[in-house]
């Protein structure tokens, strides 16, 4: 248990490559379930039942599996049909798919927070159903998701290692690189550690900061 | 959490008494061994149990030192040997090749299985490779090839950058990945791409063997360095099973040659 600081400067360079696809998978992915999340709120409360079911029952499947066995799917099984995405895409589309299935529920709980009083007045001011959504509702709905919004982004960076299993070269799999070469796993498991660390702090000032310049607005 | 109990293990490593190994197997009844699942070097069945020519000769070999069973364990080629150094594996049989470098890091055995590099390539092999050179000259091709396994680094060094080579986990990964066109070539040595081939019945795939300018290549048991002693004595054994045809009439039947093995040396193949 030798710690050489010599080896660290050595694979620091293959780790920040991992790094920047390891955040470059957290922004797209986290884009695609914040879009979708509100696709899948606004679908689930539709009152065509036959938009709001399928969409309900999509969710809950998605929920209820385990993302790996997600990511195994869109990249081993999908080929099968005819559909082959680079790894990337496959990582991007089954994270932002998987956890725009929690955003959905957290979207939910903040529409359903949004007084009555409001839909019945921009009923009665006779604004159209997106008028209704996007100036009314969204606006106050969306301040008070912030926390439990940040909450999943950075679950969802944490998580980025599972896509190491689709072969693609986030850090998690350049570390495993690293020490498959040179038999040592201490500094460069420590590395990825620290660097998780490192973003997820920086991630906590800016959410924070988000949270007290959006947050106010809603009062 | 994963880190701390790795943590933690690197550091009770190198405090735990250095009794005698093979004392301590020959009590608790058991070795634990790290394989692949690679047929025919290592091959797991749908029921748990443990076949292919390097987990046999070393099950032969244990119980004639008197340590009647081994349990395996499945791992990464590329965490083998750091998960022996940590006491998580009392030998590695696992078609681990002997190279210069790893005969720093760990205790060889003599070699007990040879094989040449393979590529597994689709039908007429459209890109015409046939070394790991000309996969390196062609600036679109992709090769598949285990995390920390000698194709992996025979690609690598011969100038394929990082982002196309591909770590592929196993070899039914493996040839989907071909036969989906996420890669070009996929290497393992001959026997296990024979061995996938024959699985997989394809007829859009061919076989290139053996890869032009990779040598053949022969594994050992691998133990700690300090377990030496250990070693010592399954190479008596060993030599022993190669002596009276034992040796070639386990690793014959899933297509090794013994003769092979037989016909070369530690010494040689660690460049001692």
């Amino acid at each position: 248990m030798d710690w050489d600081w010599n080896f660290v400067a050595e694979i620091t360079p293959a780790l920040l490559q991992g790094l920047k696809l390891t955040l470059l998978i957290t922004v797209l992915s986290a884009l695609v379930a914040a879009v979708l999340g509100l696709v899948f709120a606004i679908a689930r409360r539709s009152e065509n039942r036959l938009i709001a079911r399928p969409v309900s029952f999509f969710v809950e499947f998605i929920r209820g599996t385990p993302l790996l066995v997600q990511l195994y799917f869109i990249f081993y099984v999908l080929p099968g049909a005819g559909i082959l995405l680079p790894p990337l895409v496959a990582g991007v589309i089954g994270m932002g798919l998987h956890y725009a299935t929690y955003t959905a529920e957290v979207y939910r709980a903040g529409i359903e927070n949004v007084a009555r009083g409001q839909w019945e007045a921009a009923r009665a001011t006779n604004l159209t159903t997106r008028q209704t959504w996007v100036h009314v509702i969204i606006p106050q709905a969306v301040p008070p998701m912030i926390p439990a919004l940040a909450n999943y982004l950075i679950a969802l960076f944490k998580e980025t290692p599972l896509l190491s299993a689709i072969t693609v070269l986030e850090m998690m799999n350049q570390a495993k690189l690293v020490a498959n070469s040179s038999y040592r796993y201490i500094e460069p498991m420590t590395l990825v550690g620290v660097f998780f660390l490192a973003i997820s702090l920086i991630s906590v000032v800016i959410l924070r900061w988000l949270e007290q310049r959006f947050g106010r607005l809603a009062k | 959490m994963k880190k701390t109990l790795l943590t933690l293990a690197l550091i009770a490593a190198p405090a735990a008494v250095m009794a005698d190994t093979l004392e301590s197997l020959k009590s608790q009844g058991f070795a634990r061994i790290a394989i692949a699942n690679e047929p025919p070097f290592t091959a797991v069945a749908a029921d748990g149990s443990v076949s292919g020519a390097a987990p046999d000769v070393a099950r032969e070999v244990f119980k004639r030192l008197g340590v009647p069973e081994v349990v395996a364990s499945i791992s990464e080629y590329g965490a083998m040997i750091p998960g022996l150094q940590a006491r998580r594996h009392d030998a590695i049989t696992a078609g681990l090749f002997m190279k210069p470098e790893r005969c720093q890091a760990v205790a060889y055995s003599e070699p007990v299985l040879c094989d040449a590099e393979a590529f597994l390539l689709p039908k007429g092999n459209p890109k015409g490779f046939t070394s790991y050179a000309d996969i390196a000259a062609d600036p679109t091709a992709t090769i598949g090839a285990p995390g920390g396994g000698t194709e992996e680094k025979l690609a690598l060094e011969a100038g394929v950058p990082r982002d196309r080579v591909i770590v592929v986990p196993d070899g039914q990964s493996g040839l989907k990945m071909l036969q989906d066109g996420r890669l070009d070539v996929y290497s393992l040595p001959v026997l296990s791409i024979s061995d996938l081939m024959t699985k997989a019945a394809d007829p859009n795939l061919e076989m290139l063997a053996p890869v032009v300018g990779a040598p053949v290549y022969c594994d050992g048991a691998a133990f700690r360095k300090e377990d030496a002693a250990l070693r010592d004595a399954f190479d008596v054994e060993l030599a022993k099973m190669k002596e009276s045809g034992e040796f070639a009439a386990i690793v014959e039947p899933y297509g090794f040659s013994a003769a092979a093995a037989m016909s070369t040396s530690r010494a040689e193949l660690c460049g001692e």
